[in-house]
């Protein structure tokens, strides 16, 4: 296995900018989930660290070595794609085979590799059938294998599990985990699942309209999203963003909404200091939300729009200041549409947002 | 280590000028460069010596030392001879009602055969030989069954009491035209047909079924729900059969070689007698000119039908 | 309501019945003819049927030792020759062009690929005489392979555009997963993308080898020498020569068709799909 790094890469097609200028390092073993809306240059950026379409500019390594003009059978890479693209006319066995036989190994180990790899994928007894004979889930098993059962210097999967049923997916998420974990293998794994990067990568990198916004540890993308895309984009439900005004008045420093203020502790005033003008945007996760049915001081008024229970929590969104909030409840607590509520933000883990820049206020 | 999403970064984006382009593509250019040389050698010559040549009056020995140069005469005599006009009568005729009556024959045979039945598979494998034999197969057959004295068609009209004696279809400046129209369909309609029967099944059952729940009859049903899917494939099955026949030769070559009395000369054929009849070589080029020019305006529609669906693709 | 719905499916049935009729009949006269002595088919009114049914036709053209017949298989194998060369040659340079057409953008594509579309539209006539000149230059006259450099022009640019509609159907993400696995792209190319593309080929093959063996205008202008003739050319020369014999020109006929026809009935998926690939994308 080996390190990949992606040096101010930048693809065009005529106009359209697919990726432009992203810049990240995946060390030897680590395991990436790549992560965006749709159309934000997700299987583009797989593409060209595979070799498969020519880069505009930039430079790709993978281990130490600069692979910008390689082919992509020489970079000795293995990649699922996201429409799986089996060969039609090979049987599964023969389309787990082809990769080794590219590479001219004998045809015991061959044998030996794809019974091992379609063991592990629970796909033996398909290994005679043709693709177009196998259901959706079963034709992207197929793929995975196609990959695993080889032994390159990094994968790249695109979407691999999006086709399974819940179950399956859980299952396979655990054995793609151990693969990794044994192989201690290079992955780089493009995803629209947030619980599947979350549970099984070490490192998130967030894309948005061709450029890498976050590139660092789930935990930190989701406790210090860098802008309001990455905080609307990462977590379920998102983080809400409330657009409000900065009221300097002395020492203290508040939010203002309409006819009402929260003051900011020390530290938030700092952070609120440091933006560019006063327009601010709040940040806060559900969690961290309280619900009053009464004014308390710092809190702030809102007016229940909807509740949907959902069994272990329920979540409540509330209008404040012509933005939604979601804040969470026990699902004992009542509540009801339409009455005016309190809401009462956790100063020590709720985010500002410059409303210029869109980015995250840091302490500096 | 976090990235901030700054628009500036597309200054990085390289500009594409067009030979850099082609630099970038030079090995794409292998792939098609046989096709294009042999294709170059044989069509760009031929129409650049055509256009040469429409300039010029020519000895019928073909050897081009000899020839003097006239300028326009050569279009001036074409477009005011006579029979000009009567060949291009002769030609709009013959191209329009060979693909009409070949359009509607497909079209009536495709819709008839769409339904699945016993013996359907024989039965298109069978309306298909004669768009499959050669022109000149059924030209010979075509000249025995008009036959004017042994042919079964003119035995049977009068068998049947159309006619006093067999008529002599091929010798008769009124039969001569439509009779080799007849053959022409002959030879065509199943081309109609069987790009219609591939029109009909990207007619979406479910749309029929709920036309039928509506209450629309089988015509209504035809007109609203089959011919407005049947529009794109019936645009291209017109124009390739239009193309076709307005370049048609064998038939009427073969048939009747334009008569009688040039009762049945269309361009081709025309274009042909004058060349290698008459050896009359530039001013048979300048005919060629002015049927390129309208060629290249059925053209335009020609590729426009062929290339529906060129979409881009990545590199 | 079923009744009239019953009306229009008699309707078809009828329609079918005559139009299969109009198809069928003059097949089947020239059949009839084929067996019939000169004597029986010159008769007025006809013998619907054969009185005293014959083959003497045939075995007079299939019988190597009769001079009519030496020359009837000699065409025949020109006409094989040729159109099998054409064909091969056809398709090795179609391949290559309608795959790059399908897959790469390269600038002046769209151009040169309605160059090539054009070509179709114009007929044989009139590229008769400057190709007779170059033939004649390159010392080609009188030789197959002027025929089968022009036929070769000629089938192209179909063949390029019904290959390009079966390579447009291959995911390009094969290929693309060849490569990962360990292709070159010229491997990609021959083992994944080729095997695919055999219904194309067969199609785009058919298509070269009818239109060559059909082909009459080229082959009557460029051709002097009686041993070289194609069929179409031959069986004119041939009868022309005698009063016309009919039974013998029906015979010959039948047998100059046979070929194709075998050929588009054994291949007539393939035909048919080639045929109507191109025009019914919606
Ligand atoms: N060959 C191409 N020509 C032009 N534009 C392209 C091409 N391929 C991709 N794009 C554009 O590049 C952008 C990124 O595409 P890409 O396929 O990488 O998205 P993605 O993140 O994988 O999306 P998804 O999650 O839907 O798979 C899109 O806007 C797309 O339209
Ligand atoms: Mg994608």
């Amino acid at each position: 296995m080996a390190k990949v790094a992606l040096e101010n890469v930048v693809k065009t097609y005529g106009p359209v900018t697919a990726v432009g200028d992203v810049s990240f390092t995946v060390q030897d073993g680590e395991f990436v989930a790549l992560v965006g809306p749709s159309g934000c240059g997700k299987t583009t950026t797989l593409n060209l660290i595979a070799g498969l379409i020519p880069m505009s500019g930039g430079n790709i390594r993978i281990g130490d070595k600069l692979v910008n003009d390689l082919d992509p059978k020489d970079r000795d890479i293995a990649m699922v794609f996201q429409n799986y693209a089996l060969y039609p006319n090979k049987t599964v066995a023969k389309n787990l085979a082809f990769p080794l036989q590219m590479r001219r190994l004998s045809k015991d180990e061959i044998l030996r590799k794809v019974t091992e790899t379609a063991r592990v994928l629970d796909i033996t007894h398909l290994l005679e059938r043709k693709p177009r004979e196998l259901s959706g889930g079963q034709q992207q098993r197929v793929a995975l294998g196609r990959a695993l059962v080889r032994d390159p210097r990094a994968f790249l999967m695109d979407e691999p599990l999006s086709n399974l049923d819940a179950k399956l997916r859980v299952q396979m998420r655990t054995e793609l985990k151990r693969f990794h974990q044994d192989l201690k293998a290079t992955i780089i794994y493009v995803t629209h699942d947030q619980l599947e990067a979350v549970t099984m990568a070490d490192k998130m990198a967030v894309m948005n309209g061709g450029t890498l916004q976050q590139y660092d540890s789930p935990k930190n993308v989701f406790d210090h999203p860098v802008n309001t895309f990455v905080a609307s984009f990462v977590g379920s439900p998102a983080m809400s963003l409330v657009p409000l005004r900065r009221v300097v008045d002395g020492d203290t420093v508040a939010l203002a909404g309409n006819g009402w203020q929260m003051p900011l502790s020390p530290a938030n005033a700092r952070k609120a200091l440091g933006a560019k003008s006063d327009k601010l945007i709040l940040g806060a996760r559900h969690s961290t939300i309280a619900l009053h049915d009464t004014p308390h001081a710092g809190t702030v008024p809102g007016r229940v729009y909807t509740v949907e229970p959902t069994g272990d929590v329920t979540f409540v969104q509330v209008h404040v200041d012509g933005a939604i909030v979601i804040a969470s409840l026990a699902p004992d607590v009542p509540v009801r549409s339409d009455t005016n509520v309190w809401l009462g933000f956790d100063q020590t883990r709720m985010h500002l947002f410059d409303g210029e820049t869109q980015m995250a206020l840091t302490q500096t | 280590m976090a990235v901030t999403s700054d628009p500036a970064s597309g200054s990085l984006r390289r500009d594409d000028g067009l030979l850099r382009r082609i630099v970038a593509h030079r090995a794409d250019y292998a792939y098609v460069l046989p096709a294009l040389v042999v294709m170059m050698v044989v069509i760009a010559y031929p129409i650049w010596f055509t256009i040469d040549m429409s300039f010029y009056k020519t000895p019928a020995s073909l050897q081009l030392r000899d020839r003097t140069f006239v300028g326009w005469k050569n279009y001036e005599t074409i477009l005011t001879a006579p029979a000009f006009w009567s060949v291009t009568l002769n030609t709009v005729i013959w191209t329009l009602a060979s693909t009409f009556f070949a359009f509607l024959l497909g079209l009536g045979a495709a819709l008839s055969l769409h339904r699945e039945f016993a013996g359907r598979a024989v039965l298109r494998a069978i309306l298909l030989i004669p768009y499959v034999i050669s022109a000149v197969a059924a030209s010979y057959l075509w000249k025995w069954l008009y036959h004017s004295d042994f042919g079964v068609i003119g035995a049977l009209s009068v068998q049947w009491g159309f006619t006093d004696k067999p008529i002599n279809f091929l010798d008769n400046i009124h039969t001569a035209l439509p009779s080799l129209i007849v053959v022409n369909i002959w030879r065509e309609f199943s081309f109609a047909m069987i790009m219609l029967m591939a029109g009909l099944q990207t007619v979406p059952e479910q749309l029929l079924r709920a036309a039928q729940v509506d209450g629309a009859n089988a015509w209504q049903r035809f007109w609203h729900v089959t011919a407005p899917h049947l529009k794109g494939v019936s645009m291209v099955t017109v124009l390739l059969l239009m193309v076709a026949n307005f370049n048609s030769f064998i038939v009427p070559y073969l048939m009747t070689g334009g008569g009688p009395a040039g009762a049945s000369d269309i361009w081709i054929t025309h274009i042909y007698q004058i060349a290698f009849g008459r050896q009359n070589w530039g001013l048979a080029s300048a005919y060629s000119v002015i049927l390129f020019i309208v060629m290249m305006c059925l053209g335009y529609f020609y590729v426009q039908a062929l290339t529906r669906g060129d979409k881009g693709r990545p590199e | 309501m079923s009744g009239r719905v019953d009306g229009w499916r008699w309707a078809g049935r009828v329609f079918l019945v005559l139009i299969l009729l109009f198809t069928a009949v003059p097949m089947v006269w020239m059949l009839l003819t084929s067996i019939k002595s000169q004597f029986a088919a010159m008769q007025y009114p006809p013998q619907w049927w054969p009185k005293e049914p014959t083959l003497q036709n045939y075995t007079k053209l299939l019988d190597p030792t009769n001079p009519v017949g030496n020359d009837f298989l000699r065409y025949m194998w020109n006409s094989f020759y040729v159109s099998l060369a054409t064909t091969v040659l056809g398709v090795a340079v179609a391949v290559p062009a309608a795959y790059a057409f399908s897959r790469f953008r390269f600038p002046g594509r769209t151009f040169l690929f309605f160059a090539v579309l054009l070509r179709n539209m114009f007929p044989a006539v009139v590229f008769l005489m400057p190709l007779f000149i170059l033939m004649r230059w390159l010392g080609l006259v009188g030789t197959h392979g002027s025929l089968i450099l022009t036929y070769l022009t000629f089938g192209l640019p179909l063949s390029i555009w019904l290959l390009k509609g079966f390579y447009d159907n291959i995911p390009i993400q094969l290929e693309q997963a060849a490569r990962i696995d360990g292709a070159t792209r010229f491997q990609a190319f021959l083992l994944i993308v080729m095997p695919l593309s055999v219904p194309g080929i067969l199609a785009t093959s058919i298509f070269s080898f009818i239109g060559a063996w059909n082909e009459y205008v080229y082959a009557a202008t460029f051709l002097n020498r009686q041993d070289q003739l194609t069929l179409p050319v031959g069986i004119q020369r041939f009868f022309a020569e005698f009063a016309t014999d009919w039974p013998g020109l029906m015979a010959a006929t039948f047998l100059m068709s046979v070929p194709v026809v075998v050929l588009f009935l054994v291949l007539q998926r393939y035909f048919v799909r080639a045929l109507t690939e191109g025009a019914v994308k919606s």
